[in-house]
């Protein structure tokens, strides 16, 4: 029996008891009942709602996001991959000619033709070619200038190890999280790159066990101090899974110096202390005290699959046979389910608050639908219907296959990337589908936000490697 | 500048001004998936705007042009860079830039550009470390700006940092003098706001010693009873509880030294609670209002129990997990299983 308890206010009311009672008074209504059944995936309102978006175009309110056109395309065509859809080649290559067209002549992408380039736009286009792109003349993913891109991404490199997110623009792990994505697919990762960078990342850690956008830097005769490097803005989820992500790539690449680490275990606490109570449906909210918010469903819910790479246990599932997409009950949950925050809670408020009934999702009723929310809230899904894991097999596989480039002075660092990048595996049996497998999903890359086919496909190319046929894992 | 002219003409194509301009359309050669809807008027501009970039030209209609942008889109960081470029190579006055911005803060309080403009303005005005009593009294009017925001919006995530930024870059005694009693009335207004909390960990122990803070030990006791009265007042309030426990994890304080504080927090309330008057400074009681038991309390007896170490700690801390795993934080469970297994391992190994 689920028991519903509003938060406590101590009978002291300030601003912040005062909004967080009124939302869950509205979200007590979206709790099913005999009157309000259970709502399932309204996939095919969700594909409507997309396609008119990609199609007819963006309703004039979104002029707001004039310089995030990137994202307006990587959040639709990834939401529409997730919902397991995709463009007719038609489509797909007025898509790929799109995205070419905000690549900046300096290198990196801008946020629409003649932008500036941005670091986050670039991870916005380079991730939607991930999805409709291809190799070869006219796919986008050859046309894109590697070397100018670099040079972009060195050019607001600063000597703290963290990066402005352009020219005159703010440090911001945002930023740092979207330039490694694209250096680890596109295979530009070097050592003089991610020099200082594992640093800056552990300094934004705050005493919470979150991340914070960034960290302030002193100087004593222009050398850095080791400290104080503060944490500027307090610990926040959309940070906190940006540093997080970004801090497993640069391990990956090279391991970071002597004393340079970061809290897991408050960390962890801070993320499942993220999420909402019953009450909230188990929906996350993004700092302490605030209100839950959809999109935190994939970058709290997300960050967790991250934490296995650091050696906290996941889920695993202590039989060999489980049946999937069974409405279960909640010992039939129990049996499968080791995660660390409650999966099918946070299932619950995405299908239960964060859809609109006309189609797309959001941060939380009454709220009207966006693009943005609507991949934040499907990617979370994924990943709290998926227990998507990192597998030393499939590293393994990967590895034996890996083909030397004598001409890169540190392939050994190229290798780790590569293989740590595509050893995440989906495990077979440990997914659970609040509503039935019809809810069912993509499951989504725990650093990339791409499904694992597309990150496998960019990988392999530009990396010029094998890599070997994914099948679904069984447990051992 | 010619930001105030006479009522423009609404549309660039049509002025006469702009005449020499060849407006640059978004889309050349591609008949773009996922446009936007733009109205007549943002279509027009921008259509200059990069007429404008691609030529380089930098003069003092591109300030007004990129205002105009600016105002309809405060996300367009291009137009801001830009804006930025010319702000400097048309030699234009940064005071009255500031004071454009005053408006522009207020009004686009949510984006991330008009906190970082004002940034780099701040930055040219004002050499760091600051070199004369003008330049701390344009600083402490920058403070007191960012008060009046903040009192607006008490939890942007921008205007806080950029509260923080402005007092670590320039790093003035003068500045940092009256930000613990500030943070305080803002906790004072909103004890919950967690970004107030986060100040004030930044403030007394993120960035340096204070002047007259060098008694740390004194300062971690004062911080400790702050905290202590403040979950008096609203035991179940997260911010506090996490502060606390930062200033104690930084200060490597064990959680032991708060035992007998927290121990009432962790319990119902006791039927004659009423009757007992005694004021104890050290250990505030729960206030009347309080909802006992309470999470954080429970959940940081549990850590004292566990810090022991000894098989009687693990136990009486499996106990407590118990509780909320089943009963008081039950959303968590999973959480408080973890909890109880890797206590149980370290028991063993």
């Amino acid at each position: 029996m689920t028991t519903y308890r509003p938060t406590p206010t101590d009978s002291l009311w300030t601003e912040t008891s005062t909004s967080q009672a009124e939302t869950e008074e509205i979200l007590a209504k979206h709790i099913p009942s005999a009157d309000n059944p259970a709502q399932p995936l309204h996939r095919n309102a969700h594909l409507q709602w997309l396609v008119r978006n990609l199609i007819q175009g963006f309703p004039t309110r979104y002029t707001s996001q004039d310089a995030s056109q990137p994202w307006l395309m990587f959040w639709t065509l990834q939401s529409l991959s997730t919902l397991q859809a995709g463009l007719d080649a038609g489509n797909k290559q007025k898509a790929i000619n799109t995205i070419m067209s905000w690549q900046h002549p300096e290198g990196g992408f801008g946020g629409g033709p003649g932008q500036a380039p941005h670091l986050l736009a670039t991870y916005a286009s380079v991730c939607a070619l991930a999805n409709v792109g291809r190799p070869g003349p006219g796919g986008g993913w050859d046309q894109i200038d590697r070397e100018k891109m670099y040079k972009f991404f060195m050019s607001v490199k600063q000597p703290d190890g963290s990066f402005t997110v352009m020219h005159h623009g703010e440090v911001d792990v945002r930023g740092i999280y979207c330039m490694l994505v694209v250096a680890t697919l596109l295979d530009l990762l070097t050592p003089e790159l991610v020099e200082g960078t594992a640093a800056f990342l552990a300094s934004c850690q705050t005493y919470e066990g979150g991340f914070s956008s960034a960290s302030q830097p002193y100087f004593s005769s222009s050398s850095l101090l080791p400290s104080p490097r503060p944490p500027l803005g307090e610990a926040h989820g959309g940070y906190t899974f940006c540093a997080l992500a970004s801090w497993v790539m640069v391990r990956s690449f090279a391991p970071p110096p002597e004393g340079v680490s970061i809290d897991v275990r408050r960390l962890l606490r801070w993320l499942v202390m993220m999420q909402g109570s019953e009450q909230e449906l188990g929906g996350f909210r993004g700092r302490t005290n605030k209100l839950v918010d959809g999109c935190y469903s994939w970058w709290v819910g997300g960050a967790f699959a991250l934490l296995e790479m650091l050696g906290v246990p996941g889920h695993h599932a202590q039989e060999d046979d489980v049946s999937e997409g069974q409405e279960g009950a909640h010992d039939e949950w129990d049996d499968v389910d080791d995660a660390l925050f409650n999966r099918k809670a946070l299932q619950e408020y995405i299908l239960y608050a964060g859809q609109h009934p006309t189609g797309g999702l959001r941060d939380k009723p009454p709220k009207v639908s966006d693009a943005y929310h609507t991949l934040s809230c499907l990617s979370g899904l994924a990943s709290a219907q998926h227990h998507v894991t990192p597998s030393s097999t499939r590293r393994e596989e990967i590895t034996l296959l890996w083909e030397t480039d004598t001409d890169s002075p540190f392939d050994e660092q190229r290798k780790s990337a590569f293989a740590d990048a595509l050893a995440w595996v989906e495990e077979e049996g440990a997914s659970k589908f609040v509503g039935g497998s019809g809810n069912r999903v993509n499951a989504t890359h725990p650093i990339f936000n791409l499904t694992m086919t597309h990150t496998d496909a960019m990988m392999g190319h530009f990396y010029r490697q094998t890599v070997p046929p994914r099948m679904v894992r069984r447990r051992p | 500048m010619a930001l105030q002219t006479d009522t423009p003409p609404l549309l660039y194509a049509e002025d006469p001004e702009w005449a020499d301009v060849v407006p640059v359309p978004q889309y050349e050669n591609v008949n773009p998936l996922a446009p936007i809807f733009y109205t007549a008027e943002y279509k027009d501009a921008t259509d200059y705007f990069r007429a404008v970039v691609k030529a380089g030209e930098m003069s003092p209609r591109v300030l007004a042009l990129t205002e105009k942008i600016i105002k309809m889109n405060p996300a367009h960081y291009t137009a801001w860079q830009y804006r930025y470029k010319t702000l400097l190579a048309t030699g234009a006055s940064f005071e009255d830039e500031l004071r454009l911005m005053d408006v522009f803060c207020i009004k686009f309080l949510k984006t991330y550009q008009v906190w970082h403009h004002r940034r780099l303005l701040v930055t040219h005005l004002v050499p760091a470390p600051p070199s004369s009593p003008l330049h701390l009294v344009q600083l402490q009017e920058e403070l007191d700006f960012i008060a009046r925001c903040l009192n607006v919006d008490t939890k942007n995530y921008h205007t806080w940092s950029y509260r923080q930024w402005l007092l670590a870059y320039f790093n003035a005694d003068a500045l940092w003098r009256g930000e613990t009693k500030w943070v305080e009335r803002m906790l004072a207004e909103d004890v919950r706001n967690n970004s107030a909390w986060h100040h004030r960990f930044f403030v007394v122990f993120g960035s340096g010693v204070r002047a007259d803070e060098e008694d740390r030990e004194g300062v971690v006791r004062r911080e400790v009873a702050y905290t202590k009265q403040k979950l008096s007042l609203a035991p179940n309030n997260a911010s506090a509880w996490n502060y606390l426990r930062g200033v104690l994890d930084h200060n490597r304080v064990p959680y032991s030294s708060l035992t007998s504080f927290v121990q009432p927090y962790t319990v119902p309330r006791a039927e004659d609670a009423e009757a007992e008057d005694v004021l104890d400074l050290e250990d505030p009681l729960p206030s009347k209002g309080a909802e006992l038991p309470c999470v954080g309390a429970i959940e940081f007896l549990a850590d004292v129990y566990e810090q022991e170490g000894s098989g009687e700690g693990v136990r009486k801390a499996t106990e407590l997990w118990k509780s909320l795993a089943n009963e008081y934080d039950t959303i968590r469970k999973k959480y408080w299983e973890y909890r109880i297994r890797e206590a149980l391992a370290g028991q063993t190994s």
